[in-house]
């Protein structure tokens, strides 16, 4: 379970460093603005949100995994016993932010719009986000250090691919999952986008250790 | 907690950095548990590419390492201090990641540090430690955690003569205790160490190597009497590495292999040779 203790070590460095808190309360400004007035019933509204998420999610997983001064890692990875230890943290990190912000984006309309909310329609919703964030996970941990070295390159990168598979209403998960809100599709489309999400946030994981030990 | 040792080997180790030459060109190298291996060689020799292959924060390009111990203590060259947290916190996390008792390591981090001279609040940030007190957190992370295996590189820069000695001891019993120890050193201060095996790294490989001195050669003290006044005689009598005009007697301190010059030297002049005593080996220079 060193990867816990990795996970623990490395959200500690990243609230303390605040970088992470941009992203944060920048998403947090946009349900304010979202669900401020009247945005109309559930789940379409959520489909903004999940979109908005995207994006935030990747550069928080992006700022998470390169928190950790280069030479400070290679203390961080002899202490945990690999490079395999310290991904799969980085990853429980970042997918804790995405577990809490994708809550944030349901319990938000909830508590300021009047609308209905059942749970069936909760759960909907909380996985849609956690589908467009997972996979926001998945594209900052490809971006970021040590698959990307530059953070130049990185913002670019991320930001290019993040515009392009955001856009595709028929690619999986981004593009269906945020369909699937905006058309209360129910919950089987956005449940496998999240599973999806999900493994390819591992998978990113996954690639970014193996990057890691070639270097 | 006990230490878990392991014998560590490396087999036939290449690292090359893209397409520069290699850095590491087929080095061997066994380290067994009470073994202390320190590792010298010039700058850029690959050192440190060594020990993080060792310790496992970096893979060979081609080659094995074997029989890494579970729990490795690693410190690197230039320990950084720009975390924001605490050094109390950071040393409480890595703890963890060493899988070792939290109160257990941050006592015996504490009482380390103490040893070391650490001077600063372990309740700050990090990031505003001098370089020499973020080097003893550093030793602290790695030398508090029961490590079956110690790898250090360069432990002995940017500490103080007293907190030099400490180290000499710590690392001396973390070896007694079943690690494995793979240091370098350019101070020289590990030619103290004992049962050591030195080797030197040239040309991406491994051979032996006496130790390396202690710095220059050591001194000897000259007491003399001279007939005439002790300014002028040690004008005469030059070089040497300080003089100390003691009443009407003359103290030279010089290097062993010019003692027996400098005597000559004085006996033409007409001074006595009142004594001469090696000199005490941590005296100013």
């Amino acid at each position: 379970m060193r990867a816990l203790a990795v996970a623990r070590f490395l959200a500690a460095d990243a609230i303390r460093s605040r970088r992470v808190l941009i992203p944060v309360f920048l998403y947090a400004a946009v349900l304010a603005v979202l669900f401020g007035g009247d945005p109309g019933p559930p789940p379409a509204p959520w489909a903004a949100s999940a979109l908005a998420l995207y994006p935030i999610a990747a550069w928080l997983a992006l700022t998470v995994a390169n928190t950790e001064d280069p030479v400070q890692r290679t203390v961080t990875v002899a202490a945990s016993g690999g490079h395999l230890p310290v991904a799969a943290g980085t990853l429980l990190v970042a997918l804790a932010g995405d577990v809490v912000l994708s809550l944030l984006s349901v319990v938000w309309p909830v508590v300021a719009t009047g609308y209905p909310h059942p749970p069936g329609l909760l759960m909907e919703g909380f996985l849609g986000h956690l589908a467009c964030a997972s996979t926001g996970t998945a594209v900052g941990l490809l971006c970021a250090r040590p698959v990307i070295g530059r953070i130049g390159w990185s913002l670019m990168v991320a930001v290019f691919v993040v515009v392009v598979t955001g856009v595709q209403p028929w690619l999986p998960p981004v593009g269906t999952s945020v369909a699937a809100l905006e058309a209360g599709a129910g919950t089987s489309p956005v449940a496998f986008g999240a599973l999806l999400g999900l493994v390819l946030a591992g998978a990113a994981a996954g690639v970014s250790a193996a990057v890691a030990r070639r270097l | 907690m006990p230490v878990r040792p392991g014998a560590l080997r490396l087999e036939a180790v290449h690292k090359r950095y893209g397409r520069a030459p290699e850095v590491l060109a087929g080095v061997d190298l066994a380290v067994a548990p009470r073994e202390i291996v320190v590792v010298a060689g010039p700058n850029g020799s690959g050192k440190s590419t060594l020990l993080r292959i060792a310790a496992g924060s970096s893979r060979p390009t081609s080659g094995r390492v074997r029989g890494r111990a579970p729990v490795v203590g690693y410190l690197p060259d230039r320990f950084p201090a720009q975390l924001r947290m605490p050094a109390a916190v950071y040393l409480r996390h890595l703890a963890a990641l060493h899988r070792e008792n939290a109160a257990a390591a941050t006592e015996s981090a504490g009482e380390l540090l103490e040893a070391l001279g650490f001077v600063g609040s372990t309740r700050t940030p990090m990031s505003g430690l001098s370089k020499g007190n973020a080097q003893k957190i550093g030793l602290a992370q790695a030398l508090c955690c029961s490590a079956g295996l110690l790898v250090l590189d360069e432990p002995w820069s940017g500490l103080d003569a007293p907190a030099a000695q400490v180290l000499l001891g710590r690392v001396a019993a973390a070896a007694q205790d079943g690690a494995s120890v793979l240091v370098t050193d350019h101070t020289g201060t590990a030619a103290a160490l004992p049962r050591a095996r030195h080797l030197r790294l040239q040309g991406g490989e491994l051979r032996p190597s006496p130790p390396q001195p202690n710095g220059p050669a050591p001194l000897v003290v000259v007491e003399l009497w001279c007939p005439l006044d002790p300014a002028e005689a040690a004008a005469a009598l030059a070089p040497f590495v300080r003089a100390a005009p003691a009443g009407d007697r003359l103290v030279l301190h010089v290097p062993v292999g010019r003692s027996d010059a400098l005597l000559r030297a004085a006996l033409d002049l007409g001074c006595s040779i009142l004594s001469v005593t090696p000199a005490a080996r941590d005296a100013p220079r």
